[in-house]
């Protein structure tokens, strides 16, 4: 796998645009599109807390409004939390 | 099947709440979406992908992460694949891989002398066509050790690889290695030890019948410790798929034939 690097933010938007655009007009996305629009979405990612550390607080609200914490959402076993891209696109 | 566990499911995204009222009605789900518009939250979290720029719909996401948390907010697992488009099963993924809890997410596991490995899909479903993300976590046994690359001849790096021809392409992504001298070699190789976790993508064939797809595989490494080296091991195992039927419009399916007759 080739390694991208991104001098700035426009490179990266730039790279996703470019797979955006070929995947958006159903035309064939070629391997090194896909790769650099995957590496540019992901650079330097972050993953939060570790095993063993607390999240964060959070009050949310849910699809109905109801305003959600850790407290009323987990089960005796815990709570899978998944955070994600957008419910929209 | 998670409840009996006493685990509950929750998913955050930047979406309005409308739009994640509009999104559980049509797909009937009945767990909580909860709207963290402005993603304060998902700072709070560490997660901020600081790679979208403010001009882009996708300002604001989250790294894609699940987590398993205790009921008092202590994080047991986490679970983490670099690439948005291996989401599409939304809040199915990984939980076969988290402690205790039992799901149908397939996972092989692997065990040969010192070395142990749960490979797998972070879920059981998938469209023909679609690039689905695999996972495998190795534990190694203390003073062992297997292979990353580059290597000289002679060594066999850790893969795996993915057989038949419902697999167009795919890709495996290893951490970085460590680097260790190995003076009775006179080498610096690149190694792993302890516990570490790969990521693969597999790019399906379109199309291919719905239902279930079993795709062989193996595993291949090399064991070494500071003394003595293993022969180069190869493990074949086996993933199922459950295929999804696959809707789309006879324009987008040319288009998709096309470009895959193109790849």
């Amino acid at each position: 796998m080739t390694k991208y690097t991104f001098r700035d933010l426009a490179e990266k938007t730039a790279a996703m645009r470019e797979f955006g655009q070929l995947r958006n007009a159903g035309l064939p996305v070629p391997v090194e599109v896909r790769e650099r629009h995957v590496q540019a979405t992901n650079d330097g990612y972050t993953t939060g807390p570790e095993p063993g550390e607390r999240i964060p607080d959070f009050a949310l609200p849910d699809q109905s409004g109801a305003v959600r914490s850790l407290q009323d959402l987990a089960g005796s076993g815990g709570l899978f939390l998944v955070f994600h891209r957008s419910a929209d696109w | 099947m998670l409840e009996k566990h006493g685990l509950k499911i929750a998913a955050v995204s930047y979406d309005a709440r409308e739009t994640l009222a509009a999104f559980a009605e049509r797909f009937s789900i009945g767990y909580p979406l909860l709207s963290d518009k402005g993603s304060e939250v998902i700072r709070r979290f560490g997660l901020f992908n600081h790679n979208m720029a403010p001009e882009l719909r996708s300002y604001g996401v989250p790294h894609p992460v699940e987590y398993l948390v205790s009921p008092a907010g202590v994080v047991v697992k986490k679970y983490f694949v670099p690439n948005y488009q291996h989401r599409v099963t939304g809040s199915a993924v990984a939980l076969g891989e988290f402690g205790e809890v039992s799901f149908d997410a397939p996972v092989a596991r692997l065990e040969s002398g010192a070395l142990r490995a749960e490979i797998g899909f972070p879920s059981g479903r998938a469209f023909a066509g679609q690039e689905v993300g695999f996972f495998a976590r190795f534990t190694l046994q203390p003073d062992w050790h297997v292979y990353g690359s580059p290597l000289p001849d002679g060594f066999t790096a850790t893969s795996i690889e993915f057989e038949g021809p419902s697999v167009l392409r795919q890709h495996l992504t290893l951490p970085e290695p460590e680097l260790i001298e190995f003076p009775l070699l006179g080498e610096t190789l690149p190694v792993y030890s302890g516990s570490f976790e790969v990521h693969g993508t597999l790019l399906l064939k379109f199309p291919l019948p719905e239902g279930e797809l079993m795709l062989p595989a193996h595993l291949s490494f090399q064991m070494c410790s500071e003394n003595v080296c293993e022969p180069p091991q190869t493990v074949p195992f086996e993933l199922p798929l459950t295929l999804d039927p696959f809707v789309i419009s006879d324009r987008d399916r040319k288009l998709l034939e096309e470009s895959r007759s193109k790849n």
